[in-house]
């Protein structure tokens, strides 16, 4: 070889700059964290991670952030349930989930605040999730206390799929997707596409009747981080419900484990949004503006008392909602080289959204509107600005500052003129951390930082219980959190990356999900201390294995309001929760999955003195290539069958024919058995 | 020139390089290279790239949201697609057969064999080189052809993306 030759692979020998702008900007999709992620909590999985999981519902991709449990209380068409860091996040209050800068989290949603619905998102269009756990971050504001969950779909798909998939209880699926190269007049870019239908009726004696279609087109040209998309989605479902039941009646016979009682219960959904996001990468700057338009409408038909407010027509009720969410996120990072080793990455950030909500709640007898308890139409708007400057100061220091400024405005007009008003309110988070090390490739974190949720406009403004006609007392706009947290992560042992994280989380007001009400309430103040232990091991190439534990503990704090006898436990709060996946994949034609998932016992009432019982469930996942191009896929949901709730709620009903009202636990049982068998064909 | 002086020349240039990517800002100096040569024992065309698996990385990534493992085959078949969209010899009007026989990975380095089996490049050949410029605008390749003393270096970046070989 010339010696030209072996002088320029010299040069090229050099490590590359870890502060270098383009690498560093993607360094979210590396495994490894050490030296990128500014808490030990926070990680990166990939397609193919996120592939390897079983997931039942498209919610549950996000249980790839470790420490997240997702349910369902009723029809599956519903938002999820999510628990985290000693949360019931019911519906997905204090989770920040993200879909391409678009948020997910619907505001003053109609059955609760943070409303997370994420049936639209088409897994295998996912490219990776992104999380953070805690309010450390000035770029996320509103539901992101206890974490944020960032999905990035793909602007292409490094080969077409189509899947159609039977299985039990009526579950059928098809898949259609690829991202063709077309060249337009504006240049070559890729059209990515992809249609999803699905049906599935789970193991109620009334089956869920769930029916889907999804539908994505996205245009993109570039890079990610320099270059644009134009998307635009489309979901459609409906659903049938079967509701938690009382656990008396199926202990004394009355109710089967899978029964409903109220036959209409359930809904519909749709979403529209259309979306943009263009990057530019400069040799030292980034810039990113994203601006999305989302339609969303809900009609949701929901009976949890039964024939306790309504002994002749029954208690159940509709919460539309439908809204149009529109909004613009702009961002600015530059790159400085400083003196020495050091570097410093400053980011300037904007986000505009509002919504414009019409949303009621109608008492209704087989969906059949019989009286109208409030109907309104919220216009809520929010500004914010955000300011991050992050520094490494040598090859064992890094530090990051940040603060952010949002501001919010209610405007309500409801059908009842005295709960109809306007409200505002404005917010300062800071937020740093600082990141020891790496040493012996291990990293300490320190975080500390401040976040919020804001409350359902119309709680802000209510003057008079539309229900009972009784004063009612208004709730802040936005509530205040606070964060601290000490992690550390590391890859000592070849192929385990590890971490641990204790931390301490305080919210100025609990929002507490009624399960007899379908509502949020704001509640009391309350204290959480947890420790999280995350653990990745690839001990061979066909090996992985996760272990991830949790354990939290929430408790109200401060005074406790006049005359109530309650006590301070969360009701619903996770305590502790455990994940173990086994992932075998030697290259050749057989791959498999296993995963355990412990979901502690949880108290039900503010005393202790109900409590969930813990479940324990095993997922599996099974999988043969023909060749290069087909791929059998079988999963099995709770394969050791085992008859746990999914959900758990303590409070007052009656049934039909019961003479008094019955304090007692209600619940939705898990999915029994079933399997399902999926053929992909790549193309 | 004398073969010897030439052979000095490019030694002093590339001290000079080096010199200049270790005291300036070394994350903004991207390169990358390809030499061509014909292999008479084979009877063919060999081509052998050579670009810093970070940069490789980096763009794959860009490209599809996720991260890549050059090792792995299936993602290999992913950066052949861009290989063969921003890297092509014509002759005449039409492309010549390149093929990939493999690439190998090391933790810095990404190297890329290529072969046009059973020929010599015909003398008109012209190289379209776009490897990494449309992801780095500072990318710079630099393509050897030929071997021993009959070395030609042509330098390819973003502005100068097709030349002929001879």
């Amino acid at each position: 070889m010339p010696r030209f030759t072996i002088l320029a692979l010299a040069i090229l020998a050099l490590p590359a700059r870890a502060d270098d702008i383009q690498t560093v900007l993607i360094g979210g999709s590396r495994a490894s964290q050490l030296g990128v992620a500014d808490s030990a909590n926070a990680g990166s999985v990939s397609q193919q991670q996120l592939d390897q999981r079983v997931n039942y519902r498209p919610g549950e991709l996000l249980e790839a952030m470790p420490g997240l449990i997702v349910s369902q209380h009723s029809g599956e068409g519903k938002a999820n349930q999510f628990y985290l860091r000693g949360f019931n996040l019911d519906h997905g209050t204090d989770l920040r989930t993200t879909v391409d800068d678009m948020p997910v989290n619907q505001r003053s949603h109609a059955h609760g605040q943070g409303w997370t619905d994420l049936n639209f998102l088409i897994p295998e269009l996912a490219a990776r999730l992104d999380y953070q756990k805690g309010p450390y971050s000035a770029a996320n504001g509103d539901f992101a206390s206890a974490g944020a969950a960032s999905v990035v779909v793909a602007n292409r798909l490094t080969r077409g799929v189509a899947s159609a998939g039977v299985g039990q209880n009526g579950y059928r699926r098809a898949l259609l997707a690829d991202s063709p190269e077309v060249s337009t007049p504006w240049g070559d870019g890729s059209l990515l596409y992809a249609l999803e239908l699905m049906h599935n009726d789970g193991p109620f004696t009334r089956g869920d009747d769930y029916r889907k279609a999804n539908g994505v087109l996205r245009y993109s040209q570039g890079y990610a981080n320099n270059g644009f998309h134009i998307t635009a989605m489309a979901y459609h479902a409906t659903w049938n419900a079967t509701d938690q039941i009382p656990l008396r009646a199926v202990q004394d016979g009355r109710l089967g484990r899978y029964d409903n009682i109220d036959p209409s219960d359930g809904g519909g959904a749709r979403r529209y949004s259309l979306s943009g996001a263009w990057a530019r990468t400069g040799a030292d700057s980034y810039s990113r503006v994203s601006a999305y338009l989302i339609a969303n409408q809900l009609d949701l038909y929901s009976n949890f008392t039964y024939y306790l407010d309504d002994p002749l027509h029954g208690d159940q009720f509709a919460q539309p909602d439908r809204r149009v969410t529109s909004g613009l996120n702009a961002s600015h990072s530059w790159h400085q080289h400083l003196d020495g080793d050091r570097s410093s990455v400053t980011t300037a950030g904007l986000q505009l959204q509002n919504d414009n909500i019409h949303n009621g709640l109608y008492h209704t007898e087989a969906r059949q509107v019989l009286e109208i308890t409030r109907r309104d139409h919220i216009v809520e708007s929010s500004a914010a600005a955000y300011l991050q400057n992050a520094i490494r100061w040598s090859d064992s220091l890094r530090t990051t500052a940040g603060v952010r400024a949002d501001a919010y405005r209610f405007r309500v007009a409801s059908d009842l003129a005295a709960n109809s008003g306007n409200a505002r309110d404005h917010l300062l988070s800071p937020s740093t951390s600082a990141v020891l090390g790496p040493w012996a490739a291990t990293e300490v974190y320190l975080n500390a930082g401040t976040g919020f949720h804001s409350n359902d406009a119309r709680g802000a403004v209510i003057t008079v219980d539309p229900k009972t006609g009784a004063q009612a007392g208004r709730v802040t706009p936005l509530v205040r959190s606070r964060a601290l947290e000490l992690g550390v992560r590391s890859e000592w042992l070849p192929g385990l990356q590890s971490s641990l994280s204790l931390y301490r989380l305080d919210f100025d007001s609990e929002l507490v999900y009624l399960g007899d009400a379908g509502a949020t309430e704001a509640g009391r103040p309350s204290r959480r201390y947890g420790v999280e232990f995350s653990n990745y091991y690839k001990p061979a190439r066909w090996l992985t294995l996760d272990l991830d534990l949790a354990y939290a503990r929430a408790r109200y704090r401060g005074p406790l309001p006049e005359g109530d006898p309650a006590g301070d436990h969360i009701p619903g709060a996770v305590q502790g929760t455990g994940q173990l996946a086994v992932t075998v994949d030697a290259g050749g034609p057989w791959s498999g999955a296993l995963r355990l998932r412990y979901f502690g016992p949880r108290p039900l009432d503010e005393d202790n003195t109900v409590r969930s019982s813990a479940s324990l469930t095993l997922n599996g996942r099974l999988a043969y290539k023909f060749g290069k191009s087909l791929t059998l896929e079988l999963e099995a949901f709770n394969l050791a069958n085992r008859r746990a709730s999914a959900i758990d709620y303590y409070y007052t009903s009656r049934l039909k024919g019961e003479s008094a009202a019955v304090d007692d636990i209600h619940f939705h049982p898990i999915e029994s058995r079933s399997l399902r068998a999926t053929v992909v064909k790549t193309f | 020139m004398s073969p010897r002086s030439r052979l000095a020349l490019r030694l002093k240039t590339a001290i000079a390089l080096l010199l200049c990517s270790a005291a300036a800002a070394a994350h903004n100096f991207h390169m990358g290279m390809a030499d061509i040569s014909y292999n008479p024992n084979t009877g063919g065309t060999e081509v052998v790239h050579t670009y810093t698996a970070h940069d490789v990385e980096a763009l794959l990534g860009n490209l599809y949201q996720r991260q890549f493992d050059l090792s792995d085959a299936d993602d290999q078949a992913v950066l052949k697609r861009y290989l063969e969209k921003r890297f092509y010899l014509t002759a005449e009007g039409r492309r010549l057969p390149l093929q990939l026989v493999g690439m190998q990975a090391n933790a810095d380095t990404l190297l890329i064999y290529q072969e046009l089996p059973g020929t010599a490049l015909p003398p008109d050949t012209a190289l379209y080189n776009g490897m990494l410029t449309d992801f780095l605008p500072q990318q710079i390749n630099t393509v050897n052809v030929g071997s021993g003393k009959q070395v030609r270096t042509l330098t390819f970046d973003a502005a100068h993306a097709e030349q002929r070989l001879r």
